[in-house]
């Protein structure tokens, strides 16, 4: 039975230029990655990195072949509150499909706008779409993709454990193979 | 350059200030410092490289004994007059000799670096005279040899086989056998080891108590006469008593070697310019590697007073990180098989004027004097032909209506309907006379399809797997007619392995294209709100150049290095030997 979903290797790497009203952001602010309102993964809080706030840290998040974008939320826990200062939507077109080949990591960045539409600073982010859990095999040889076969190999990914986010009602099944599986 | 992906920073991240920051305010001015990172820093695009002679087969003109050959290297300027530079060892009574002098020079990607080789069979009664006085015209000629330093790098192994040829003999048909001569090129970089501290003090103090202290460090290389170097220095922090600075690299060539002596000094940053040392270490980068592991601290110093000892401080120097990485050149990619793949696209639009009459900048001159586009297409393809393996290159026009068709804003230059490509730099020239007579101009000016297709031809080959980097140079006469598809067009390029170079030629107001360029301005965005990941456009408009001039199209030519290494190490792409 096919999948339904892939899985995402989202590298929230940085952000520039945060404002809340005109004032740069000072600190304590964090990104959070969405496919939709229950499915969601977010990065730790960035305390001192202020209005070019930098995270580098990898999130796995599933996401069904039908969603066409992924949305990417800047927050920031300010004295009042929780605020979203900025959201960018990433369309699903810019990491896959096209002539990219698979496993390829991808460089976005995308304009943050916040509640009001205005411009509010960009987001840096690196995606890898992985196959889909029944092409891929436990084999760790084959974790760089056939067709790059003799020339750029890029270094495999550590195993990544799942950050803790929500995740109702999607059940996530690895299946199982044996050593002497053909 | 609106590059998000993480870089070295060699201590420059600290030097200067990043503009970005929320506590810019304290960036302190350094300006030597400044200086001297810029010109030994990570710009730097001189490779110093150096060559090793060999022959084979070489022509006997001694009578009673073989030949003594010695080998004379000639750089060629654009005009083609011949500058000796090097004179090898004479090798004694040998045919087949391997010198063992070694002839350095630097690379420059962005000049044509011709290089030519003469050998000579040094007469017996001058084997005691010093090869430097040796008169070339006393002795016998044995062959010459040109070739391109580019040709030399870019063999897998960086060895060319060049045929030794007579050069008077141009007359007679058959040449004799003269032999080969191997060249083979060697990086001398000593070191490509960048190694990242993270360095932390405790307990700085300073003239009194209570006073403020903003430390930073400036790590600098000791050297025998004189005052030592700075190689770098860290950010300032705001009154830190036991400060944590931002990890430092240092690649190894800063600062000689491994076990070269540093000193590390800690300053008390001072509006006025003038800092207050606080005290210093001497320790080789070795020395801090051992503190990391051994976590413990290393007591500063107070440098000596006139008659007084040194003063050993309360305050210590700890390293909470030190790691090695090795950074890969542009040679090191092109050792490993990367090539960068030229690809041209050719404004066509009527405002460049019909082509038939003299103020056209598309009018072929009969006295065969190169007009704008064609000097364009020569200098940048000239030095980028070598680069590329197959030397078959992707050519397009746009802005024109092809014989019977719709105004194209991406036809293929050689007429064909199936492929686009053309044969070495001749093809170009070639498909560009013909199309000029088989179209005719339109307009307008549209970018967008052009870049789209040379994108689609660099994800292509990513897919195949190719080890390529492609250049897409356009020339154009004119201001893009519609900036934002050409704006999405290259935000969607902007993660692939592409660089586009824009030449203006002609006398427009070329100000509009310059925002193309994110050098000299933001990053670009697209219309869907995708910003674009690096820059990879650079503008420049085309002066004709007088011969001895530097041309403003090698400016453009000297970063191509830069963007195809950053690109392969964002991706941790590393070469393959």
């Amino acid at each position: 039975m096919g999948s339904t979903s892939r899985t995402l290797e989202i590298t929230v790497l940085s952000c520039e230029d945060l404002r809340i009203g005109r004032k740069w952001v000072k600190k304590n602010t964090y990104v959070m990655v969405r496919t939709d309102p229950l499915n969601y993964r977010a990065t730790k809080m960035d305390t001192e990195g202020g209005a070019y706030p930098s995270w580098n840290q990898r999130l796995s998040i599933e996401m069904p072949l039908h969603e066409r974008f992924i949305t990417l939320e800047v927050h920031c826990k300010t004295a009042s509150g929780d605020k979203t200062i900025g959201t960018a939507r990433m369309p699903a077109t810019d990491f896959m499909g096209g002539y990219l080949p698979e496993n390829y990591l991808n460089f976005l960045s995308y304009r943050l706008r916040d509640a009001k539409g205005e411009r509010n600073g960009i987001v840096n982010v690196s995606v890898k779409a992985n196959l889909p859990e029944y092409l891929s095999s436990n084999d760790n040889d084959k974790k760089v993709s056939e067709i790059n076969a003799c020339s750029m190999t890029s270094k495999p990914a550590p195993a990544i454990p799942i950050e803790d986010g929500k995740n109702f009602g999607f059940v996530t099944g690895i299946p199982i193979w044996s050593k002497n599986h053909v | 350059m609106g590059n998000c992906c993480s870089d070295v920073a060699g201590g420059r991240a600290a030097v200067g200030g990043t503009a970005a920051a929320a506590g810019g305010a304290d960036a302190a001015a350094n300006d030597a410092v400044d200086y001297y990172l810029k010109s030994r820093g990570f710009h730097a695009m001189f490779s110093p490289i150096e060559l090793s002679f060999s022959a084979t087969n070489l022509r006997d003109r001694d009578v009673l004994s073989k030949s003594d050959p010695m080998v004379v290297v000639y750089t060629k300027a654009r005009d083609g007059q011949p500058t000796e530079v090097f004179r090898t060892e004479v090798v004694l009574n040998s045919l087949n000799p391997t010198w063992i002098m070694k002839y350095a020079i630097t690379f420059q990607f962005e000049v044509v670096q011709t290089l030519l080789f003469h050998i000579y069979d040094v007469d017996t009664q001058f084997h005691d005279i010093d090869v430097k006085m040796l008169k070339l015209d006393e002795q016998q000629f044995l062959g010459e040899a040109s070739c391109v330093l580019s040709e030399i790098l870019t063999k897998p192994n960086r060895s060319l086989t060049l045929d030794l040829v007579q050069k008077e003999d141009s007359t007679i048909s058959s040449h004799p056998q003269r032999g080969q001569l191997v060249v083979h090129a060697e990086e001398c970089i000593s070191s490509k080891t960048t190694t990242e501290m993270i360095l932390r003090c405790s307990d700085l103090e300073h003239k009194d108590l209570f006073s403020r202290i903003n430390p930073f460090l400036v790590i600098s290389k000791t050297v025998e006469s004189g005052n030592p170097i700075p190689a770098c220095k860290t950010e300032v922090l705001k009154n830190d008593h036991n400060p944590i600075w931002k990890p430092i690299f240092l690649n190894i060539q800063q600062v000689g070697s491994k076990d070269s002596p540093l000193v590390i000094e800690c300053y008390n940053f001072n509006s006025s310019g003038k800092h207050d040392l606080i005290g210093e270490v001497r320790k080789s980068l070795a020395d801090l590697e051992k503190l990391r592991s051994s976590g413990a601290g290393e007591n500063l110093f107070s440098p000596a007073a006139v008659g007084h000892d040194h003063k050993v401080l309360k305050s210590q120097l700890f390293v909470d990180k030190f790691s090695e990485s090795v950074q890969y050149t542009f040679l090191d990619y092109l050792k490993g098989g990367c090539e960068l793949n030229f690809m041209v696209a050719i404004d066509f639009t009527a405002s460049n004027g019909n082509p038939r009459l003299p103020d056209s900048l598309h009018y072929l001159d009969p006295s065969g004097r190169l007009n704008a586009y064609q000097q364009a297409i020569v200098e940048v393809g000239e030095v980028l032909q070598f680069y590329d393996s197959d030397k078959h290159f992707p050519a397009w026009g746009f802005g024109a209506r092809p014989i019977d068709g719709p105004v194209s804003h991406c036809f293929n230059l050689n007429g064909s309907n199936s492929h686009c490509e053309v044969e070495g730099i001749q093809g170009i020239m070639m498909a560009y006379t013909s199309a000029l007579l088989n179209v005719s101009l339109a307009g307008p000016t549209l970018f967008g399809p052009v870049i789209s297709t040379a994108a689609l031809i660099a994800s292509q080959s990513l897919a195949n797997g190719g080890k390529k980097y492609f250049v897409l140079l356009i020339i154009t006469d004119g201001v893009v007619t519609d900036l934002q598809e050409t704006k999405d067009a290259i935000v969607k390029a902007s993660d692939l392995p592409l660089s586009i170079l824009i030449v203006g030629v002609g006398g427009a107001d070329f100000k509009e294209m310059e925002i193309l360029d994110a050098d000299k301005g933001e990053r670009l965005e697209s219309s869907t709100g995708r910003v674009a990941s690096r820059d990879i456009v650079q503008f420049v408009p085309f002066r004709s150049v007088q011969s001895g001039q530097i041309s403003v199209v090698q400016a453009l030519l000297a970063e191509l290095p830069t963007q195809f290494s950053t690109y392969m190490r964002s991706r941790d792409i590393q070469p393959n030997f």
